[in-house]
């Protein structure tokens, strides 16, 4: 998402330099609110910023995160170990790198499996009918009313075992080397966790945009010419639903993450030695009076990046909805 | 009322049925044997014979061997009675360690959900009346950074800028009942997470208000800003608010897993962690439950208070 942002604001960018100040699409408006907000270029710097180290960052890592340094156990920041090393002399620095890697997969997944899901329903309850609509809406209840985390972590206990038994037995009969190594299985199982607890909030999305939509005056007017329900739908209600949608998504991509590590935190999520941010600070947290840096580490990289995206999905909403103006 | 108070409860309880069906389906379909896990504390103790056979009898015990249903109905028909099975690892009843453990939580919550409200309606307030300047900006951002934030990083964040830099307090350790200095840190950690929400949904309501005719009016003849806050817009625009009280119990349940064990305190919360991190599923579904039941329950007192709020929406 933030690479098609940089794409439009390049070319609006580009379009401002070649005089055409006059044909403005919606999307360049959109830039140029967006960038005028000095908060979101803050946010949409640090999602950037996540994105390099989640795609690059074990390039760029100076160890392997799994690398022990037995001679420099626990010590401080230094030149060698940029963040200082763990109670293991795992290098800080190379996991933090790793760890964003692995926030990044699980709030991508997670994202994606999510809205699939809660625009397939929502798209039901807003078109068919009133019954669909009574039964998404009942079990959109039921969902959210066992606390997120609390669902998904029940998940996540429960299918993990299934999941390992199941990628054991594809091993043993196929040898495919894919289900060899089980680690992967773990982002696995906490994406089914993850977007179990959140596709209700996409559905309610759709559902509230189609439900809204359908009384404008140009849909009225579509369908007075005859336009196709069909693409009625591709031309004028996915226009105008995108904007709230990719507000939502930027939001539920952080909570996404910070889900991700509170179940690494409980011990549910991501297993160690994985690097994720969530189990970092678990595993370092009984030592912050007198070792700070070791849980500071990873507890700041957290804070700052779910700050960062929010900033950018706070101004991506002023950006992307100019008539509710400042809605927060 | 009678007849508005039998709809909603014709809502809650089919929700909290299937709650109940969803986490037992959960935790049955799952293959994970909390008996295995149970006897690798004995590892060595016991020779391979013997243990197969106390695994056979655990299992009976817990009759975990039974067909679906038969556990289902067993489970819903003890529940009923109170019973919430025995903690696998802890060999104690699940109940009784949730029971214990509520009043410390509660008054934990309480005080929580005090700060958050008396933070909160102000600063949503202040908020609203200085709308689109930089204390608006100010306090809509930075509550907003509390939003996401979860208190396993705000938590040593704060132990860390307290205790070792700022010098400021002891180690908040333990629990010795709610007065005491060792209790703030966590409270104002609790209070932060709905924060946010609270301040949304106050500055909306008095910008909605501040635009009312009769708002003008009291602005017209000469009537002080305090007393127009207070007497004319605070009144209508809190009614909203009572809205996010289901939001705050939930907010309050999911940080106090995570406080709990940071500050050595033992609540609700450090069951939950301790039935988590032990795969215990009697405690895990005890937990949820009793999560879910007060999540349904809050929304069904704002429900059943809100009426008497607002007299304008029908109790139809």
């Amino acid at each position: 998402m933030s690479e098609t942002d940089d794409r439009n604001s390049a070319s609006s960018l580009g379009d401002e330099l070649s005089g055409d100040l006059k044909t403005r699409s919606l999307w360049q408006d959109a830039v140029k609110r967006l960038l005028r907000n000095r908060l979101s270029i803050i946010g949409l710097i640090i999602t950037l910023l996540l994105l390099v180290a989640a795609f690059f960052g074990p390039y760029i890592a100076p160890y392997a995160y799994t690398e022990q340094d037995l001679l420099h156990v626990a010590k401080m920041p230094s030149i060698d170990h940029w963040l200082g090393t763990d109670e293991i002399g795992r290098d800080m620095f190379s996991r933090v790198l790793w760890g964003a890697r692995t926030a990044t997969l699980v709030a991508i997944f997670t994202t994606v499996i999510s809205v699939i899901i809660g625009v397939v329903l929502g798209a039901l309850a807003g078109y068919g009918g009133a019954l669909a609509d009574n039964i998404t809406g009942r079990v959109i209840d039921i969902v959210m009313s066992v606390p997120g985390l609390l669902l998904a972590a029940l998940i996540a206990v429960s299918i993990k075992e299934p999941v390992v038994t199941w990628a054991d037995a594809i091993y043993d009969s196929s040898g495919f080397p894919l289900f060899a190594d089980t680690t992967w299985l773990d982002l696995l199982v906490v994406f089914g966790g993850l977007a179990f607890v959140s596709w209700p909030g996409y559905a309610r999305l759709i559902r509230g945009q189609i439900f809204s939509l359908r009384e404008e005056q140009y849909i009225e007017a579509a369908k007075a010419v005859g336009v196709s329900e069909l693409k009625i739908a591709l031309r004028h209600l996915l226009p105008n639903a995108i904007g709230p949608v990719i507000v939502t998504l930027t939001f539920s991509f952080s909570s996404a993450m910070v889900l991700e590590s509170s179940l690494s935190y409980l011990g549910i999520g991501v297993q160690p030695p994985q690097a994720s941010w969530g189990n970092m600070i678990s595993s370092n947290i009984g030592s912050w009076s007198y070792r700070p840096w070791l849980v500071a580490v990873p507890a700041l990289t957290l804070a700052i990046v779910t700050l960062g995206i929010n900033f950018l999905g706070d101004g991506l909403n002023d950006a992307l909805n100019p008539r509710t103006g400042r809605s927060i | 009322m009678f007849v508005y108070t039998l709809k909603r409860l014709a809502i809650a309880v089919p929700t909290f049925i299937a709650v109940l069906v969803i986490t037992f389906t959960l935790t049955v379909i799952s293959p994970f044997d909390p008996v295995e896990m149970m006897m690798t504390q004995f590892e060595g103790t016991l020779d391979t014979l013997a243990k197969e056979d106390a695994i056979k009898r655990i299992r009976a015990q817990y009759g975990l061997d039974d067909t679906y249903w038969v556990q289902f109905t067993r489970w819903v028909g003890r529940m009923t009675q109170g019973d919430l099975g025995i903690s696998i690892n802890k060999q104690r009843d699940v109940l009784r360690m949730i029971v214990k453990s509520f009043p410390i939580s509660f008054q934990l919550g309480l005080a929580g959900a005090v700060v958050t409200t008396l933070l909160g309606i102000p600063l949503g307030c202040i908020a609203a009346l200085r709308q689109n300047s930089w204390i608006d900006y100010t306090i809509v951002g930075g509550t907003l950074a509390f939003r996401t934030v979860p208190v396993f990083v705000l938590a040593p964040l704060l132990l860390i800028l307290f205790v070792l830099w700022l010098d400021l307090m002891n180690v908040p350790y333990g629990w010795d009942g709610i007065f005491q200095g060792k209790v703030v840190l966590p409270i104002c950690i609790l209070a932060l997470g709905p924060l946010p929400v609270v301040v949304r949904q106050t500055r909306a309501a008095v910008l909605e208000v501040f635009s009312m005719d009769y708002v003008r009016t009291a602005k017209m003849k000469g009537l002080e800003m305090w007393r127009i806050i207070i007497r004319h817009i605070l009144r209508n625009a809190l009614i909203p608010v009572v809205t996010t009280l289901g939001f705050i119990t939930e907010g309050l349940i999911v940080g106090s897993i995570f406080l709990d064990s940071i500050f050595a305190i033992p609540g609700f919360g450090a069951v939950a962690e301790a039935g988590f991190r032990g795969f215990d599923y009697p405690v895990i579904m005890g937990v949820t439950m009793v999560s879910a039941v007060m999540i349904i329950l809050t929304n069904l007192l704002v429900d059943l208070i809100y009426p008497f709020l607002d007299p304008r929406i029908t109790l139809e």
